[in-house]
């Protein structure tokens, strides 16, 4: 099998860290790959070391076949790099940032500027070539970061939280793009910590958690993880925080919160239904909805991870310093 | 690797740090600590320092030129490197299919050509009023081509060690302002103590200095000159590699 990426026993230590630690799997050529965990997982540590911008400890990484550090530079040419931030220089314009990439990755001369020019109008930009980047917004940094990442026409697309900070819309544009790039043919990694953006984008889901990946698969394998009736959705009036006492209940695993809705992992559902009734009994409060649902790649991860929901969207510091050991 | 293919790697490298230095021209060239560090500090020392010591003029312009390439290009490589890691662009390099070296050699010729803008800019206007007037002018352009190299390798060094701007300026005082009492800009070499002299030579900034004052002053090519420019290019080269060491430590 001809792989995009192949990682084998990849460990990253920082100090007495373990950012990353014997991480192994392959992205075929062609997938949209996601890489899903919570923030401080080494989600971005392993981007690190796939683009050589970190070495490994240990272990062995190939970029379009290419060793990431005794070949780095082959490697390199084949990759297109989308990092968090945008790291565009705010002082240059869209124009110029453009064909500065293109001159990093040896773009031929008469080919660079054909090229922004069609970058730019894919990713509706081109009527503000000339303006600086510092006055861009983030949605257009962002659309304008992945134009620099593909000015070279990589082979492999790697995308580190690419939506994060954005609104509706400019996040929807974006996966958009990645949908017709991966169509065009590019091979797209991308990590993220939305549950549902790795569910609508990616072929195959990597879930990494403190440094260890603990699944890889399609996203709807990894589903059938959680048997069907085995996730219980219910409302009740008035909306209050339950989760603690909910999650006390006999059979009841664990509970997200959705809005006004509570979501009960539970080991049956016959047997659960009657504590919940008299639950909301004791409480005085009344049951506006109760079903059965069928399980979502979230509720995989919260099985296969233990996690919350709610621990994917806590900011970077702080579960960098609620769990030491492991950096994203 | 064919002879044709290694020259193409070299033209190839070679272009990418003349990109590199283009975008830091754009960028950095004229951000305030370039000029507040660069220009004002080393000519508000030497003005206080002719003023008191009533040094003439022959050795007041060179030594002058020297030190404001010295405080020029040292500040505007700490903006270059440790901006740009701060804010983040600095990983565009490094995701980039450019070798540590290349890398490293853009920043230093982004160090040079302002070293060469700023000396020449300072140099016309001083000699003419001071009457000093420039006896070799190609050698003269030289020796503050070789002296911006140099000293570029030197901010490049220190910025690939610090982690913020104030850092690096603090670090490079550290070497710069040892550097300019040592090295016979105020003093001539000869006035200074023996151990002082010998200590001098061991400074890059000595080397700048003579052949400034060589170059400025005696129309003829002397093997002093030759000596100070090959020594400068051996502390730049060394310089170069250093940094480009240390950066890759870095990453690792």
């Amino acid at each position: 099998m001809d792989f995009a990426v192949t990682v084998r026993d990849l460990t990253k230590h920082y100090g007495d860290i373990i950012a990353v630690d014997h991480i192994s799997f392959e992205v075929d050529r062609g997938e949209v790959f996601g890489f899903l965990g919570p923030n401080g997982a080494g989600k971005t540590t392993t981007i690190r070391l796939l683009t050589g911008q970190t070495r490994p400890t240990s272990g062995v990484a190939t970029v379009a076949r290419y060793d990431v550090v005794h070949e780095s530079t082959k490697a390199k040419e084949r990759v297109g790099v989308v990092p968090e931030v945008s790291n565009l220089y705010d002082e240059m314009s869209a124009w110029d940032n453009l064909i500065f990439a293109a001159q990093l990755y040896g773009v031929p001369k008469n080919e660079r500027e054909k090229r922004a020019k069609q970058l730019l109008d894919l990713f509706e930009i081109y009527e503000r070539r000339k303006d600086h980047v510092g006055n861009f917004s983030k949605g257009m940094k962002r659309r304008l970061t992945i134009a620099a990442a593909l000015i070279h026409e990589p082979d492999i697309l790697i995308l580190d939280e690419p939506t994060t900070g954005l609104d509706v819309r400019s996040s929807r544009t974006i996966r958009n793009l990645i949908k017709e790039l991966n169509k065009s043919g590019t091979t797209v990694f991308l990590a993220t910590h939305y549950i549902e953006e790795a569910d609508q984008l990616c072929q195959r889901v990597a879930i990494i958690n403190q440094g260890k990946i603990v699944a890889v698969d399609n996203p709807e394998k990894l589903k059938v993880i959680i048997e069907e009736g085995n996730v219980i959705e219910v409302s009740f009036s008035p909306t209050q925080d339950l989760n603690d006492k909910l999650g006390s209940l006999n059979y009841v695993k664990s509970v997200s919160r959705l809005g006004d809705k509570f979501k009960l992992y539970v080991e049956d559902v016959a047997e659960v239904i009657p504590f919940v009734i008299d639950f909301a009994r004791e409480n005085r409060l009344k049951v506006v909805s109760i079903n059965t649902v069928k399980p979502s790649l979230e509720d995989a991860f919260i099985k296969i991870t233990g996690l919350s929901p709610e621990a994917m969207t806590i900011e970077k510091g702080q579960v960098q310093s609620e769990k030491k050991g492991s950096v994203g | 690797m064919t002879k044709v293919g290694v020259a193409s790697k070299w033209v190839d490298a070679f272009a990418k740090s003349f990109y590199i230095a283009k975008k830091d021209a754009k960028v950095y060239y004229f951000k305030a600590p370039n000029f507040t560090y660069g220009l004002l500090m080393p000519v508000s020392l030497f003005l206080a320092f002719s003023i008191a010591g009533q040094i003439n003029s022959s050795l007041i312009v060179p030594g002058l030129t020297s030190l404001v390439i010295l405080f020029g290009t040292t500040s505007i490589e700490a903006v270059a490197v440790v901006l740009e890691r701060q804010t983040g662009t600095f990983e565009r390099l490094l995701v980039a299919p450019v070798s540590f070296f290349t890398l490293i050699l853009g920043k230093a010729l982004a160090g040079l050509f302002f070293g060469l803008v700023l000396a020449t800019a300072l140099l016309v206007p001083l000699s003419i009023a001071s009457g000093t007037g420039v006896a070799n002018p190609l050698l003269v352009l030289v020796a503050i081509a070789f002296s911006s190299l140099t000293f570029s390798g030197l901010g490049v060094l220190v910025s690939v060690y610090a982690k913020w701007v104030p850092e690096a300026q603090m670090l490079s005082n550290f070497l710069r302002f040892p550097m300019a009492f040592l090295s016979g800009t105020f003093v001539p070499l000869e006035l200074m103590p023996s151990q002082l002299r010998v200590a001098a030579r061991f400074l890059p900034l000595t080397y700048s200095v003579e052949a400034l004052r060589i170059s400025m002053n005696d129309s003829a090519i002397t093997a002093t000159y030759w000596l100070d420019i090959l020594v400068l290019a051996v502390f730049s080269f060394a310089l170069f590699v250093t940094a480009a060491k240390v950066l890759q430590k870095k990453i690792e």
